[in-house]
């Protein structure tokens, strides 16, 4: 514009926009856009002059040559143009025709024909012979013979009836409703001589079947319906719920709690503080037990007692009421099968989700599923508030969960796992404990007579009847120094970690007296070293290789330690924080120092108890060996002996070491304070989960939930195209950055919402292929290049937009497509003529073509002539033709020779 | 927390007990050197800010106890680590000999996928050496580790050790972004995050 402008200048003084009409600003406008799209310069013309009433197209193709123009008329919704395009001595005009109806004298090629040459108006006394190219398209959206064959699953029976709780533990899958609803063929004949086709209103040559080109479009249903996706999404929705399980289920506890007052909460605290009945509950127990845990009322419970059974048993196989014992079952066989590969780990570690089947994955499936189909969150309170008595009653009782990874918490999976994991050592260890006890006890009452197996200190007489009112000991001889020990003990217990942070130092303070414990130590120290060779060894694990004590010949043991407590995440995150929170200094971390030596003082401990008469230079030579400096050195008689000595850290006056190993009494690990309270660290776990809101219960098992799905995702899609590969793998990677991200709130909930959008896509895609695949029948094409051929096709179908059929109607997908339509055919005929006598309706059938009238038909036809005159170059005439029910289209570009007009 | 401080990042320092450990990181966090350090209790911590290309990152750095019994209880606080130090003494072939162990215990217990990990070859400046440079790149290389000797008495290598550890985390997507304080700062906004793709061993000397 701005060139254009200057030019201007140059013939008018005064440039005078002022007055510029509609007309002119729309020209302007055209060019702007001409020039933003750089197509001026294709064809630089002369400058604009001043505007006349000139049509547009000749306004403007003056001076862009070459570029077509084209203008919408009439309604927007006709899509209607005319346009022009000039340059190189010709022009081409635009022209179009659009009716609602079809006129019967052009609904066929010798009508359109006869309107083509009509408009070409060809000077020459005979028209050259017109190209044709011409497409038909069928549509096929019966599919009687190949219909939709997944059934929607029966919600009553699989969860409801007698059926093994199996069910449970897979992810319902695939859409309810069939995900193709229409196939368009297009049939295409891309040459043809007019002379060579008939086409009119009573006989056509164009039979679909001898069509050249075949080419396939297909239309997917709009949002099928779809089981994971909608369970999924179900499952997500209930994490923003607010509501607590008290709210949710508040009337049917009370109602149950006046039935059976053994199992109300506040109950479960009494029986917590009451003296423990039996230390084992007879097998008849545990069964009735396990046969009024709940006690609902059937009618208001969301899941009915039957179901409720049934999934119980199911996430918890060993409880089985009849026949087996339910005594502790090996908890590997559902979450160990598989645990030891590495890939297999890698899974779940990727998700921080759990183990394939184990007992949170399988929790995390049956509440998807009673959430869907029981009852939503009321079902879920229901359910998780069993799962949590089934947990209590485990401790309780004595019986492992099973189903769950051996071991410690697994960081690297989700925090209910780790919960339960917790639990379970919290289980063994108390089982162990109590073994013990009772086994010390049997021997005690044998040996009721015999020598006091505890010298010196003789306190220790009433050890039994203690233990069993106060756990936190092993035995209680050692219950005055123990104490001092608590608040360093905590390893894991932040509270006391902060006491802590007062330097109370009692370790440390052995000489000040503060309390009534200081006799003791006094008395204690006084006896000094050399006084605890009068003990018996104790607590020894094994010879430390072939090592002896320095100050005797006495070889040198490992004691049996005590094991430090395990440690979910949550708990680590604390401990560290109070660690972390000590600071930098150096008291700080002298502090943190002696707030982890529990343990090296329960190992000094121990290693006293096994090895009378040792020195912390012996401690060190097994618990530290690097600390241990052994140099060869030749002695006055010329004989060569290792001389050790302890680093020069170790030697550091008043450093950590020398005053723990000061402070260490020779006691063995069995007759410590324990280092881990499984008391106190079970009931921190089970208030944790009974405190859980439900949808925060959703929210922790969404992870397992995630992990399923893609597994049942892959499981299903193992046959399925390329491109699912990819979706799959973004999904994967997107689902381990949402599930391992540390955030439990509202964006948590919508990136798991998303992820679920991103399933259920998947879902549709592998649905889409199955149906396809199922129509194409591709399994039982004849010969394996046809199988190949089928698979190829219905692949490229969910890829492409428009496939080519190899073959057209003779290849081995045009064959099926012919059958297809073929058959909907004689559907169709046979429901229209019913009312027919039976041989009449053979006949009919017999006659009915394979194929319905086409739904869209569309030629093409060209020519070359000389216009205006005869004399004019011959140039190029075409007219595209529309046919389809309400919408009759014509489009014609003819050109003629602007030389010589 | 400083607000230009891009990240917090939680790096680990482990190996056996006596190569060093405390000593690397009381150079890096104090430039001091004493020989005189008591031996590790569990695990102990240390904060310093460091600034690389530009990038302020804060380091809360856990310094463990290297005794075989410690190990129990240390393994918890690899928990998050973007970053681990795995130290072996230059003078000790024992303590080399045991890296491979070490590395399977931070296989078994890191919970970060692709932990960015440095090997150090500390005490450079003793007389006595037993381990050679070359056996320690060879061992970098084959467990994709950046390696470096240094020696905390001399300084030498310490700083470059942490700086280039951080640099590596930084330019590992996705390694450290989701566990910042959401701040909105995008490493790829500001164009400094040139990813660098080659996941080998680097060398610094």
């Amino acid at each position: 514009m701005a060139e254009g402008g200057e030019e201007e200048s140059e013939v008018f003084e005064i440039t005078d926009f002022t007055t510029a009409s509609e007309w002119e600003r729309f020209v302007a406008r055209i060019e702007e856009v001409i020039n933003e799209w750089k197509l001026a310069n294709l064809a630089p013309g002369p400058p604009l002059r001043k505007l006349d009433q000139m049509p547009v197209t000749n306004s403007i193709s003056r001076e862009y040559h070459s570029v077509p123009v084209f203008v919408q008329t009439q309604q927007k919704w006709r899509r209607m143009y005319v346009g022009v395009c000039e340059g190189g001595g010709l022009r081409t005009n635009y022209d179009m025709v659009h009716l609602k109806r079809i006129p019967q004298q052009y609904n066929h090629l010798a009508g359109l024909l006869d309107v083509f040459k009509s408009k070409i108006a060809c000077p020459l006394p005979a028209l050259p012979p017109v190209t044709v190219s011409v497409r038909f398209t069928y549509i096929l959206s019966d599919w009687t013979q190949s219909a939709w064959t997944q059934e929607p699953p029966d919600f009553d029976i699989p969860y409801g009836g007698n059926v093994g709780g199996a069910e449970f533990g897979k992810l319902p899958f695939g859409a309810l409703e069939d995900p193709v609803s229409e196939l368009h063929l297009s049939t295409t004949w891309p040459c043809l001589s007019e002379e060579m086709i008939v086409d009119n209103s009573v006989y056509s040559d164009l039979d679909p079947i001898q069509a050249p080109q075949w080419s396939v479009r297909v239309r997917m249903t709009d949002n099928p319906q779809c089981l994971l996706g909608d369970y999924l999404s179900e499952f997500v929705k209930i994490c923003h719920s607010l509501e607590s399980t008290d709210q949710l289920l508040g009337g049917l506890m009370l109602d149950d709690d006046e039935k059976d007052p053994s199992r109300d909460v506040s109950a479960a605290l009494q029986r917590l503080t009451e003296p423990s009945p039996l230390p084992l509950p007879t097998i008849s127990d545990v069964v009735s037990n396990m046969k009024t845990r709940t006690k609902f009322r059937r009618k208001e419970a969301p899941i009915g007692g039957e179901l409720l059974n049934m999934i119980l048993q199911f996430l918890f196989p060993d409880a089985a009421l009849e026949g087996a014992t339910p005594t502790e079952k090996p908890s590997k066989e559902q979450g160990g099968e598989k645990q030891d590969t590495a890939e297999y780990k890698e899974t779940y570690r990727q998700y921080k989700s759990s183990p394939e089947g184990s007992l949170m994955y399988q929790l995390a499936m049956c509440m998807c599923v009673v959430n869907t189909n029981h009852g939503g969150l009321r079902a879920v309170a229901h359910l998780w508030q069993e799962f949590v008595l089934e947990m209590r009653y485990r401790w309780e009782n004595n019986y492992s969960i099973p189903g769950l990874p051996e071991g410690s918490p697994d960081m690297s999976a989700c925090l209910l796992l780790q919960k339960l994991q917790m639990l379970n050592c919290c289980i063994q260890r108390k089982t162990a404990r109590e073994a013990r006890m009772k086994e010390a006890a049997k021997q005690q009452a044998s040996a009721a007579a015999a020598v006091p197996e505890k010298p010196v200190r003789g306190s220790s007489s009433d050890g039994w009847e203690v233990e069993d009112s106060d756990e936190e000991f092993f035995e209680c001889e050692t219950e005055l120094e123990m104490e001092t020990d608590e608040n360093i003990a905590s390893n894991s217990d932040a509270d006391s970690a902060q006491n802590n942070t007062s330097p109370k130092g009692k370790v440390a303070s052995n000489s000040e007296p503060s309390n009534n414990r200081t006799n003791m130590h006094k008395s204690e120290s006084a006896m000094s070293f050399k006084d605890t060779v009068v003990f018996q060894p104790e607590g020894r694990l094994k010879q430390c290789g072939d090592l002896c004590l320095l100050d005797s010949s006495e070889p040198l043991y490992i004691p049996i330690t005590q094991e430090p407590g395990p440690m979910t995440e949550d708990m680590l995150e604390q401990h560290a924080e109070v660690l972390a929170k000590l600071g930098t200094s150096a008291e700080g971390a002298h502090l943190r120092a002696r707030m982890q030596s529990a343990c090296l003082l329960s190992d000094m401990e121990a290693f006293k108890a096994a090895n009378p008469g040792c020195k912390l230079e012996d401690f060190v030579r097994w618990y530290s060996p690097r600390d241990w400096i052994e140099e060869a050195l030749t002695d006055e008689t010329g004989q060569r002996v290792l001389k050790g000595e302890l680093s020069p850290r170790m030697r550091i006056p008043g450093n950590m070491w020398c005053e723990v190993w000061e402070s260490a009494r020779p006691v063995p690990a069995r007759k410590q304070k324990r280092l881990f309270d499984d008391t106190k660290e079970a009931e921190k776990v089970l208030h944790f989960l009974a405190a859980l809101r439900p949808a925060q219960v959703a929210l922790h098992l969404m992870p397992m939930l995630i992990h399923a799905a893609i597994l049942r995702v892959e499981e299903e899609g193992e046959t399925t195209p390329p491109a699912l590969a990819t979706m799959l793998a973004q999904i994967q990677s997107r689902a381990s950055k949402v599930l391992r991200a540390p955030n439990m709130d509202a964006q948590k909930c919508e990136d798991l919402m998303e992820l679920v959008r991103q399933v259920t896509l998947v879902e549709t895609v592998i649905a889409r292929a199955r149906s396809l695949r199922a129509k194409f029948n591709t399994e039982k094409a004849g010969s394996e290049d046809g199988v190949r051929e089928l698979e190829r096709f219905v692949s490229s179908l969910l890829e492409q937009p428009e496939v080519t059929v190899i073959g057209a109607g003779r290849g081995p997908a045009g064959t099926v497509i012919h059958k297809l339509f073929a058959t909907a055919q004689k559907a169709a005929h046979s429901y229209d003529d019913s009312d027919h006598s039976p041989s009449e309706h053979s006949a009919e059938l017999d006659s009915c073509p394979d194929f319905p009238k086409p739904a869209g038909r569309e030629y093409i036809l060209r020519t070359t002539v000389p216009r205006p005159c005869p004399v004019s170059r011959p140039c190029p005439q075409r007219m595209f033709c529309t046919l389809i029910k309400e919408d009759f289209r014509l489009a014609g570009a003819f050109t003629s020779d602007t030389t010589f007009m | 927390m400083d607000d230009d401080v891009l990240t917090t990042l939680k790096i680990l320092i482990i190996g056996e007990s006596g190569v060093g450990k405390s000593s690397l990181l009381l150079r890096f966090t104090d430039d001091t050197f004493d020989p005189e350090i008591a031996a590790t209790i569990g695990v102990d911590f240390k904060v310093k800010t460091l600034t690389v290309d530009g990038n302020k990152a804060k380091l809360a750095i856990w310094d463990t106890a290297g005794q075989e019994r410690f190990r129990t209880l240390t393994p918890s606080y690899y928990r998050g680590a973007q970053g681990v130090i795995l130290v072996y003494d230059v003078s000790s072939r024992n303590s080399f000999n045991r890296l491979e162990q070490w590395l399977s215990e931070l296989e078994t217990f890191s919970t970060k996928q692709d932990i960015v990990k440095m090997l150090v070859g500390n005490k450079i400046d003793k007389d006595k050496k037993e381990v050679d440079r070359n056996e320690g790149l060879k061992f970098a290389r084959k467990h994709q580790m950046l390696f470096i000797e240094a020696s905390a008495k001399t300084r030498e290598g310490v700083q470059c050790a942490f700086e280039e550890l951080v640099e590596k985390i930084i330019q590992t997507p996705g390694l450290w972004e989701s566990d910042s304080q959401p701040k909105g700062v995008s490493l790829t906004d500001t164009g400094s995050a040139a990813v660098n793709s080659c996941a080998g061993y680097c060398s610094l000397v």
